[in-house]
């Protein structure tokens, strides 16, 4: 398993994000996405997560010696990003459950209930989406992006909002990773998170 | 892991809709509210002409507003019903930005499939609601039942279709609520004439098989084009 | 290249703008001058001259609609990075149909009030066009809506494009069929029907306006391309000053 970016670039309209990007991810690793803001962060884990396509270059995932693509590509990636929202007219267990059935899971009681104890939101399950304040909202997301052990784990900006205990869930969760032999990518500019990963890629605006 | 085949991801979709929907009910209440409004209206505006009789070209007398035109007005009622509802789906998954999310966890074809199924429940429930009331209120006889029920199930897939497909391209744009009414009705209104067209089979004695044949089918088949035409193209919309 | 040489050339690339420029003047006194007045036609068949215009215009804003549809679909399912100027193709075509269609309405609407007495008649091709009409202002509507990136509203725009041409399909072979019409369908394609002074006109009158229309599409990508290109500089020069 591994994660190939290969002399990745991207631009919006005339504004060139990044370029040439060279990076290869090894199973079981955990690579930090740092950079200034405005400099494609982002949209380069969007990329990573096949919901975008690159202007230039490649971001290909591979089991073995073939690319996995398409639907495959994207029952394997798990993603947490600030942008992403879930139904604030459903409570958290239903937001859980949704998504696990998507994911071919049958999300039970049981399920539910480990899945929401995992990221500390045991107990808040019956209780709207919106009525969760921005840390439990977080860790929500966490949770949705766990569900069905994802390979490929790609966290935007994960620390947003999160207490000490949620810094915990998020350094068990990429130890899931490394543990299951996924690869994870963090964005972020935290010092304390940037020294949770192994490698290290630079975004710099061109 | 293996994927997910389309038609369970677009169940649960399905099932996660009308959820919501009995929830907020946004899409049935809107339409439902308008639907009635605009049905009490019509009844209304139409007292002046209840007894009034014409002659057409031929010198026949016939009533000025038959069964064929209580049917084209009840057409154009669910019509611009259906798109004061039926955006909702679309429109608040990208204002919400929960679509993000069921990018990720769904195939294309199988968001369009999901929720092309729910705007056709919906839609059905209303036209459950809406045409008998429309019938006690005007008088509309339903004419021959074996054409009076595909030509309303064939209505309600056209305009489901429809409505489906120009709501997934509003909610790209900006601005989309307006935009959605503008750029749906034009396709509609094609579509409204041979539903009209095929309304009068049911109201006429005189309906060959061949002409039976030639107007319902058209009816339906507009609507399989277009979903034909939108499952095809529908990746095009959704993915960034 | 001396400049002398190249605008020769541009020049000689140009022969057939004279020709359409030609083949229009030609046209037009031809209408008035050379074609007789129509048979059983009212006010001794004058009014009848409008089909060198009206006719070759409802055939264009048909043909618009296709040339767009074309190129939609070529910018859609182009292997490689889409090209911008696939979608420049199809909106041109398509302001161009809207165009020609308005062309058609007004002077199908000047030859029914004087023929029919009445400039609006509900006659299913009457109705068809303006429905034509219609469907291209969404479309143009859209565009607007999509302003903010030039890629997606290629895309969106081209699907757009694509799924409305089942109702233009069915409005230019199914509604004038099944309902009764008043226009004449089969004067022009019968060639018996047509004396030789009216083919005289009516023949290049085509060729005439289908020149047109290529040089009109052809200004209106150079003008897209360059609107394109000063956005894109526009935004480059912003980028470097803050």
């Amino acid at each position: 398993m591994k994660l190939h970016l290969h002399n990745l670039g991207h631009r919006y309209g005339a504004r060139v994000l990044f370029r040439g990007i060279e990076h290869t991810a090894a199973e079981g690793s955990v690579t930090i996405v740092t950079g200034p803001n405005g400099a494609g962060k982002s949209t380069l884990l969007r990329i990573a997560a096949d919901l975008l396509l690159p202007w230039e270059g490649s971001a290909l995932l591979y089991q073995t010696s073939e690319a996995v693509t398409g639907a495959q590509r994207k029952m394997t990636t798990g993603y947490v990003s600030p942008e992403m929202a879930l139904y604030s007219e459903f409570t958290g267990a239903e937001n859980l459950a949704f998504y696990a059935r998507l994911r071919g899971l049958q999300p039970d009681n049981a399920f539910l209930r480990s899945a929401l104890e995992k990221v500390g939101l045991k107990g808040r399950g019956r209780d709207r989406y919106a009525d969760y304040s921005s840390g439990m909202k977080q860790r929500l997301k966490i949770a949705v992006a766990q569900l069905g052990e994802p390979m490929l784990l790609l966290l935007d900006e994960p620390g947003t909002n999160l207490d000490r205990s949620g810094a915990e869930i998020l350094q068990e969760a990429l130890q899931e990773v490394r543990n299951r032999k996924g690869i994870a990518l963090l964005a972020t500019n935290e010092p304390d998170e940037e020294l949770w990963g192994d490698e290290k890629i630079c975004v710099n605006a061109v | 892991m293996n994927s997910m085949p389309w038609h369970k991801q677009a169940a649960a979709l399905w099932k996660k809709d009308i959820r919501a929907e009995m929830r907020t009910r946004v899409a049935t209440g809107s339409m439902g509210v308008f639907a009635l409004s605009a049905l009490l209206l019509i009844a209304l505006s139409m007292l002046s002409v209840k007894g009034v009789e014409y002659r057409d070209a031929l010198g026949r007398l016939k009533p000025a507003w038959d069964d064929a035109g209580k049917m084209a007005l009840l057409w154009t009622l669910l019509c611009f019903a259906a798109f004061t509802g039926l955006a909702h789906p679309f429109v608040h998954e990208e204002e919400s930005g929960t679509s993000l999310a069921l990018r990720l966890y769904m195939s294309a074809e199988a968001v369009y499939a999901g929720k092309l199924l729910f705007n056709l429940t919906t839609l059905a429930a209303m036209m459950l609601v809406i045409t008998p009331a429309y019938m006690l209120l005007t008088g509309m006889n339903t004419g021959r039942l074996i054409l009076f029920f595909p030509i309303m199930i064939g209505g309600c897939f056209g305009l489901g279709s429809v409505a489906t497909v120009v709501a997934a391209l509003a909610a790209k744009a900006k601005s989309s609520g307006a935009l959605f009414g503008a750029i749906g009705l034009p396709i509609l209104v094609v579509f409204l004439i041979l539903l009209m067209q095929a309304a009068h089979l049911c109201y006429a004695g005189n309906a060959t098989p061949i002409s039976i044949v030639k107007d319902v089918g058209g009816l339906v088949s507009f609507g399989v084009m277009i979903v034909a035409l939108s499952a095809m193209l529908f990746h095009f919309i959704w993915d960034d | 290249m001396p400049a002398q040489t190249k605008s020769a050339a541009k020049l000689q690339g140009a022969w057939w703008k004279y020709t359409a420029g030609l083949l229009m003047a030609y046209v037009i006194y031809g209408a008035f001058a050379i074609a007789h007045g129509a048979i059983g036609f009212a006010e001794k068949g004058v009014a009848a001259r409008v089909i060198f215009f009206h006719v070759p215009c409802a055939v264009l804003s048909s043909v618009a609609y296709f040339a767009g549809m074309c190129y939609a679909v070529r910018y859609l399912y182009s292997s490689h990075r889409k090209s911008l100027k696939d979608d420049w193709y199809s909106a041109a075509a398509m302001e161009l149909g809207f165009l020609f269609c308005i062309l058609c309405t007004l002077t199908g609407s000047i030859f029914a009030g004087i023929q029919w007495g009445s400039f609006w008649n509900w006659d299913p091709r009457e109705t068809s066009i303006v429905i034509m009409l219609l469907l291209y202002a969404s479309y143009l509507l859209l565009r607007t809506g999509l302003s903010r990136s030039p890629e997606k509203k290629a895309r969106l725009s081209a699907v757009y494009t694509i799924v409305a041409l089942v109702p233009a399909q069915f409005l230019i072979w199914v509604v004038p069929r099944i309902l009764a019409t008043m226009h004449p369908t089969t004067t022009l394609t019968d060639p018996r029907m047509t004396s030789i002074t009216y083919k005289m006109v009516l023949y290049p009158s085509f060729a005439a306006f289908t020149l047109l229309f290529i040089w009109l599409m052809q200004l209106r990508v150079r003008s897209l391309r360059i609107l394109a290109l000063r956005k894109e500089r526009a935004l480059r020069r912003i980028s470097e000053k803050y």
